[in-house]
This record gives C-alpha cells, sequence and structure tokens, in this order.
C-alpha cells in the first residue's frame, strides 16, 4: 500500500529522516538520534511535523450542543478563543478518542490522531443533528509543532507578534503573510510550546520560515520516537496504548476530564464503573534495575500477573528507564514495587506519579506571577 | 596488522592470537539506532558458533548477538552496560563486547572478509 505524505515528506528526505509507516502515513521516526531529539526539545525547541492528525470542524447553531452530547468535558466552558482537552466515548463508556477541541469565533475545530479520524468521523455522521454542520479538513491541513523554552521566541519571529499575552490552551486564528493560521499554544511534551495548523500548500513557506528564524535557537527537527519518549516523560496517555474502545477514562487517570452535570453517550456506563470501583488503574513506572520496559511486557507481583505495560521507554532527559502500565489497583499507589518481565527475567521498577518531569507550560497562574 | 572478520548477523570478530574480540559493526548500529541496553554473558560462558550470547537494545527494538565462532567468554566489556551509546559512538572500539577463546580455528575462514562484508551490506541495504 502507498504511504500517504504530508506536504513536508520532501523537506525529512533532504534532513536525513528515517522514514516509517505511522497509521498508513509516511513519516520520520528520528533524523540522526531520538535522543538526542528528545533533549533538545525540552533544552531549546524541537519542530514535529503532526499534519497526520485529522482535524475536523464542527459548525452551525448546533454545534455545541452536538458536542456536549459526545463528549465527557464540559465545552460550554471554553470561551472563544480556548481549547480543552476532550475524549469521544461509546455507549459503553469506552474511548473512541481522545482529542483536542478549540473554540473558533465561527466553530469548534477538534484535533483527532490521524489512527482514528476515519473512525471518529464515522461516529460523527452517525450522531450527527440537525444545526451541526461536520467537515473533515485533514485532508488540506498541515500542523507543525514548535515544542520547548525557545519556541516563543521564535514564533515571535516567524509571525512578528509577541505572545506576551497567548495563554497555555489558548488558540488564535489568523491571516499572517496572508495566508489562513490557526496558532494554540499547546502540545504533547509538556514544555511551553505551539501548534501551528496551515493549508498544505502553505506548508513549505512556513517550514523554510520557522527554520531560518529557529536556526539561532538552537531548532531540532524532531520525529515521532522523539514524540513518544516526551510525552512519556510528562505522562500523557496515547490511544491505542493507554486509551481504547474498551478503557474507561476512570481506569486511565482521565477522572478529571468526566463532568457529572452534564448529559453524553457512555456516561450512565461511565458511572456505573466509577461508582462500582475501577480494578486497574493507568500508572507511571521507573525501572529500578537497567532494563528497558516496552508495551506488552506482563508485570508481576510474587509469580502473579498484577498488570501490563502500555508504554516505555528510556528516558534521556531523567536516565532512567520508563513507562505507563495498567496495573491492579492495590499496586497503583506511588511507591508500590513491580516486577517486569523482560524476556526470561523479571527486573524491578516502583509506581511513581506522573510527570516524570517537570511541566513546563505556561498555565495562567505562572503568568501572572511572571 | 590485525584480521577482522565480520559475520552475516553483523558481528565483527578481531583475532587476537587465539581469541576474538567481538563487537557489533557501523552498519548495524547505524540500523539499530540509540542503543540504551546491552546484556553481555559472564566470563567463562561456553559459547557455540550462531547461538545467541547477548542482547542489546536500542531505543527503537531488541536484538539478539549471536557468537562469530565457538569458544568461551574469557573477558566482557563490563563498563559497555551502564555506557550502551558507546557502540553508537565507537561500535569497533570502545563498544567491544566480549572477548572468545576460540574452540574451533576452522570456523574463522567462514566469516566474511571487510570487501565481502561490504558489499553484503550493500545488497542488504536494496
Amino acid at each position: 500500500m502507498d504511504l500517504r505524505k504530508t506536504p513536508f515528506y520532501q523537506k525529512h528526505l533532504e534532513h536525513n529522516a528515517k522514514i516509517v509507516d505511522f497509521s498508513g502515513w509516511a513519516l520520520p521516526v528520528e533524523y540522526a538520534s531520538m535522543l538526542k531529539e528528545a533533549k533538545a526539545a525540552r533544552l531549546t525547541c524541537g519542530l514535529f511535523d503532526a499534519s497526520h492528525m485529522g482535524e475536523i470542524r464542527i459548525s452551525g447553531p448546533k454545534a455545541l450542543d452536538f458536542l456536549q452530547r459526545l463528549t465527557p468535558n464540559d465545552v460550554s466552558r471554553l470561551a472563544v478563543g480556548q481549547m480543552q482537552y476532550n475524549l469521544f466515548t461509546n455507549q459503553s463508556g469506552g474511548v473512541i478518542d481522545d482529542l483536542m477541541i478549540c473554540r473558533l469565533p465561527d466553530s469548534f475545530y477538534c484535533v483527532v490522531n490521524a489512527s482514528n479520524k476515519d473512525k471518529v468521523f464515522a461516529w460523527l455522521l452517525k450522531n450527527q443533528q440537525a444545526g451541526a454542520r461536520i467537515v473533515d479538513e485533514s485532508d488540506n491541513t498541515a500542523l507543525l509543532s514548535l515544542q520547548g523554552p525557545n519556541s516563543a521566541r521564535i514564533i515571535e519571529e516567524v509571525f512578528g507578534q509577541s505572545v506576551r499575552d497567548f495563554k497555555y490552551m489558548h488558540v488564535r486564528s489568523q491571516i499572517l503573510d496572508k495566508r489562513p493560521v490557526i496558532i494554540s499554544r499547546s502540545g504533547y511534551t509538556g514544555e511551553d510550546g505551539f501548534e501551528l495548523y496551515f493549508s498544505e500548500r502553505d506548508g513549505g513557506f512556513w517550514w523554510d520560515k520557522i527554520l531560518s528564524c529557529g536556526r539561532q535557537r538552537g531548532l531540532q527537527l524532531c520525529g515521532l520516537g522523539s514524540r513518544d519518549i516526551l510525552r512519556i516523560e510528562a505522562g500523557y496517555p496515547l490511544y491505542g496504548h493507554e486509551l481504547s474502545d474498551e478503557i474507561s477514562p476512570f481506569e486511565a487517570n482521565l477522572n478529571w476530564v468526566v463532568n457529572g452535570n452534564k448529559d453524553f453517550i457512555g456516561k450512565a456506563a461511565m458511572l456505573e464503573v466509577k461508582n462500582n470501583g475501577v480494578e486497574r488503574l493507568r500508572v507511571g513506572f521507573v525501572m529500578q534495575d537497567r532494563a528497558v520496559p516496552r508495551q506488552g511486557y506482563p508485570i508481576c507481583s510474587r509469580d502473579k500477573m498484577i498488570g501490563e505495560i502500555t508504554s516505555g521507554t528510556y528516558s534521556p532527559n531523567l536516565d532512567k528507564f520508563v513507562g505507563m502500565a495498567y496495573v491492579d489497583v492495590s499496586f497503583s499507589q506511588p511507591g508500590s514495587q513491580l516486577s517486569v518481565q523482560v524476556r526470561d527475567r523479571f527486573y524491578n521498577a516502583r509506581v511513581e506519579r506522573f510527570p516524570f518531569v517537570p511541566i513546563r507550560t505556561l498555565r495562567e497562574k505562572s503568568l501572572k506571577t511572571a | 596488522m590485525s584480521t577482522v572478520k565480520f559475520a552475516k548477523s553483523h558481528e565483527w570478530a578481531r583475532v587476537e592470537g587465539d581469541a576474538v574480540v567481538v563487537g557489533i559493526t557501523d552498519y548495524a548500529q547505524k540500523q539499530l539506532g540509540d542503543i540504551v541496553f546491552v546484556d553481555l554473558p559472564k566470563a567463562g560462558t561456553a559459547l557455540v558458533r550462531a547461538g545467541q550470547f547477548g542482547t542489546v537494545e536500542s531505543t527503537k527494538a531488541a536484538s539478539e548477538l549471536y557468537a562469530p565462532v565457538s569458544g568461551s567468554v574469557v573477558e566482557i566489556n563490563k563498563d559497555l552496560p551502564l555506557n550502551p551509546q558507546w557502540v553508537n559512538e565507537d561500535p569497533m572500539g570502545k563498544g567491544w563486547m566480549i572477548k572468545i577463546k576460540i574452540s574451533k580455528v576452522g570456523e574463522l575462514s567462514d566469516l566474511m572478509d571487510e570487501t565481502v562484508y561490504k558489499d553484503f551490506v550493500a545488497k542488504e541495504a536494496h
């Protein structure tokens, strides 16, 4: 099967990217070293091509009602220019996808996972109501994510405007250099950063401009490998690993996303899980022995299997092996000792609180003191 | 000048008297990417040719290491498991893994010379 290419495919090849198949997309897994890339995103700045992500726009007089009915977080709390982490959930309270909802002046801009885009779009159409228009804009949208402490300065230079009043989890829809751009102050790394959505035909223009402004500020091209390392270090779940149609948000430690004061698809089933008490929980762990934890490895305690790893990596920013797992609730407290089976041997690990690295996004509190 | 031989599984073996020093090739480390874990056998372990002697893991995957010749492990690079990045930085130097005392000298001639290995890699890359 031919892999789909983002507008930056040729640019990746020019920079000697190692290309892999990710959900049917040809994307860089790394350029030279994913460890170096993951370090740069926390020390200076990393640029990620995330154009494979899906963008679905919901508009019309019933757009808000529609999204409220399909998601557990309260979309009505969003003012224009704000964004929110949310989920699409099924009747049995499992997760169809996790997403960001950006409230723009005329619409709700939903950013979904590439691997789930078709499933989500079909789900939205199936539940469509009069007055809510659903448009899949994924095919002609490019997405670049700029992450790290130097990203604000680079964005200011690229777009020629201050970002001092641009808060975390806020979004702007603008015309810049005669080109429409949606910019949000957000990301998937735990660092301060920006996500930039533009027409795919403008991709090359913005790529070149960002690279030329970023050169003096240590900008590093980053592939999917470092993106995964960074999100694990930050404790963020990834669909297909920590989230699925069969996993409840209450098991995934996403209780804060579920608003009990509104009605939505899957609410009854979800509350039943909550009231009965969950049997397994998503936790973070740090290896005490030197061993690489990987998805699918069993977690044991005294010869009994009590969980399974969903994500694992070497963390270059901590020089530790870290990961996420679902474990029996009785082993979910920070400090709980785990035994990870790697091939035919067992290695010690300990449950630790997320995040593994300090989160440095500019939440409103820190903006006021800055 | 020392003789270096190569296995199809991308280990190199540098002949030193009646022993060989073994590691993985530059081509192999480039394919694997950042190495984050190396597991080596204990000194004294008996190895058979093409049998597994250890494991190397990169950020992407775990790979088995195979003995290029039969023999017994007489020395290991003790510092390597704590510095796995040496395999990337210097695969034929600091990144050496084990030293094997050869039990069947004839097996050496089954390994490739450098020029043959280079052709082999060039073909595998296509």
